[in-house]
């Protein structure tokens, strides 16, 4: 990576969350057998938890001259980050697939999908409601044909 | 010498097999053509739903997949300038402008053709060398299995991705979502945070349908309005004299394809970059100059690509090592039909082998076919809109997931893994090695507990062996040499030697 390259909005954060994630890791590997044996179930584990801590540490050493993002404070950095990485169809998307999720277990696999097919094709094409309905029908219709009659896979 | 070609010739003969391999090179050609779906996520999503199958059914759609996705990846980046595939990545520098200057048709047709040429020379040496090479992993010890997979997750993580530390924290990530559950030999939890649920371990393929599908489904949602720009295709069949000028061209960067996708950890995206480069230094007087629609340079990146499966099979049957994140994802199949890929595969199961052998080329055959007829259908396809496709992709995703326990469980670690998948494609951390670690990390853990119990524990026997071994001397060399490539002493000593 070339030394001039820009720090994205966030990348310091998720970096510094990493190298807490892989120290978690160490820890978590400590507990497996302690330092009891080079050969114990914990061993490879902490050499993983050993090599994690030391590239994150090494991922953050070589970007410390790395120019910081645009931004005036740790707060426009995530102002900037949430407009950056989630723009509104990522979150109106997302909260439509959790939904999804929830639906499945609500009202089984046909209904749920159809609704979840329809509603975020309408969304993301702005409209087309009939165009998304027969595609929603169409699709749906082969994916049950596909999964649950020739590879009789259990659907939720 | 009769059964291993009874065995190569099966899907050939059998009308079932046959019509998986021609509808899995058909769907693996599409799937590597639309922008947003990859031959890795087609692969771990359809891999759920094969558990039941037959193992040679499994195989023959497989192979058809990989085969065709990787082929199919050229196509949007000739027609769109959007490779379909990383494995593509090349083929649109000069693909592209060939097609800006009305050649698409006869961009497309020398790529299948070539493609072809590069799939079945791959496909030969695999045939050919497997046998020998499965024969002297016989020999290999625990430690040197060890160092193979070490070595394949450094290449991997210093090709694949922005920097080697990165690269290494990736697959070492890979490797403790391996880990999780309890250890094989004592049964003591691992990275199980006391839940029962996690004691049974994470399915690899959860992991892989998150990352692949979900991450890149909602990283697809950034490009919702890109339109592409329509090329017109007219002739597609190349001429012979066409084809025979760039034969010992395709020849050569084949081989760098075998060769790169048979290491363990590289693939067709690597091996691509390589023969393009190739072609770039070698190639004196090209038919145009590079960048600007050299047939050369799109000859060189489509034969080493499709070589590279052949490669890619390579370490998988013979050492039981993947070659890419494809090859990774079939070992976790083979092992759920219960075979053991690796050296004693060949003794065991040989016709899994020939079988395998016979299926890859068969699968070029129907990719000479696909790929020179139905073009017009074809770019329909491809410019199917990103919001249609993308709610499909997820829906297919929360299936796949579904389908591996029957439960919701897995649904929601598919999503977590998307959203972690999606946060590290943000910030620049490659999937792949993450695949890698997932499928050799508890290899790893098994290889170093046998080496380490083979010396009794003793830390200085294992780094003797490791010295007086011939074999594993070259291999810590090899890893000690790729660690030392990466650091600042490389550019130290070429500095040094400028001045």
């Amino acid at each position: 990576m070339s030394k001039d390259t820009q720090l994205k909005a966030g990348e310091r954060a998720f970096n510094g969350l990493l190298l807490l994630f892989s120290l978690g890791i160490l820890y978590e590997a400590y507990q497996i057998a302690g330092l009891a044996s080079i050969n114990s179930p914990g061993a490879f584990p902490i050499m993983l938890g050993l090599i994690m801590t030391g590239s994150m540490l090494a991922i953050l050493w070589g970007q410390r001259h790395h120019p910081k993002p645009d931004t005036r404070g740790a707060l426009d950095e995530a102002r900037q980050f949430t407009r950056q990485h989630f723009p509104l169809p990522i979150v109106v998307f997302s909260a439509m697939a959790i939904g999804y999720l929830v639906l499945l277990q609500l009202v089984g696999f046909l209904i749920a999908t159809v609704l979840f097919l329809f509603v975020s094709q309408v969304y993301l094409r702005r409209g087309r409601w009939l165009a998304s309905a027969l595609i929603t029908l169409g699709a749906t219709a082969i994916i049950y044909a596909l999964f649950k009659l020739l590879f009789q896979v259990y659907l939720p | 010498m009769a059964d291993s070609i009874s065995y190569f010739l099966m899907a050939w003969l059998d009308p079932s097999l046959l019509m998986l391999t021609a509808i899995g090179t058909l769907a693996g050609i599409y799937v590597g053509a639309i922008p947003g779906l990859s031959v890795t996520m087609a692969t771990s999503i359809l891999i759920s739903f094969t558990f039941a199958w037959d193992v040679n059914d499994a195989l023959a759609l497989i192979v058809g997949i990989y085969t065709g996705g990787v082929y199919g990846g050229s196509r949007t980046a000739i027609l769109l300038n959007i490779p379909g595939a990383p494995s593509s990545v090349a083929t649109s520098f000069d693909g592209y402008p060939l097609a800006q200057q009305g050649e698409a048709g006869q961009a497309i047709g020398l790529s299948t053709v070539m493609s072809v040429i590069g799939g079945l020379l791959g496909t030969l040496v695999l045939a050919s060398v497997a046998p020998y090479l499965s024969d002297m992993a016989l020999q290999f010890a625990p430690r040197d299995y060890f160092l193979i997979a070490v070595l394949g997750l450094l290449l991997v993580g210093s090709l694949a991705a922005e920097s080697l530390s990165r690269g290494i924290f990736a697959a070492s990530l890979g490797a403790v979502i391996g880990l999780v559950g309890l250890d094989p030999v004592t049964a003591d939890p691992r990275f199980t945070m006391g839940s029962m649920q996690l004691m049974g371990g994470i399915h690899y393929v959860v992991v892989m349908i998150g990352m692949f599908g979900v991450a890149e489904a909602f990283f697809q949602l950034h490009q919702l309005n890109v339109k592409p720009v329509r090329q017109n295709v007219d002739k597609i069949i190349p001429s012979l004299h066409l084809v025979l000028k760039f034969l010992p061209l395709s020849i050569r960067t084949s081989l760098i394809g075998v060769i790169v996708g048979a290491l363990p950890g590289t693939g067709g995206d690597i091996a691509s970059l390589f023969a393009y480069d190739h072609a770039k230094r070698s190639v004196k007087n090209p038919s145009k100059p590079f960048g600007q629609g050299a047939y050369e340079g799109l000859v060189a990146p489509e034969t080493a690509n499709n070589a590279a499966v052949g490669g890619a099979y390579v370490p998988m049957l013979t050492l039981g090592m993947p070659g890419d994140a494809v090859t990774a994802i079939i070992i976790g199949a083979l092992v759920i039909h219960g075979l053991n890929p690796g050296p004693m595969l060949m003794i065991q199961t040989p016709h899994i082998f020939w079988f395998t052998v016979g299926n890859l080329a068969l699968a070029n055959i129907f990719l000479l076919i696909f790929g020179l007829t139905g073009i017009k259908v074809f770019a329909k396809v491809v410019e199917l809109p990103k919001a249609i496709l993308i709610p499909l992709i997820l829906v297919l995703c929360v299936v796949g997931s579904y389908s591996l326990n029957s439960s919701m469980t897995e649904v929601y670690w598919m999503l977590g893994f998307g959203l972690l998948g999606y946060f590290m494609k943000i910030f620049r951390f490659q999937m792949g090695p993450v695949i890698l670690g997932v499928i050799l990390g508890p290899l790893m853990d098994e290889t170093y507990r046998q080496a380490m119990s083979s010396v009794g524990d003793d830390s200085g026997a294992f780094l003797l062996a490791l010295v007086t071994n011939p074999l594993s001397l070259i291999l810590s060399m090899a890893v000690v040499l790729l660690l030392l490539s990466n650091t600042p002493l490389k550019a130290m000593l070429a500095r040094r030697k400028t001045r």
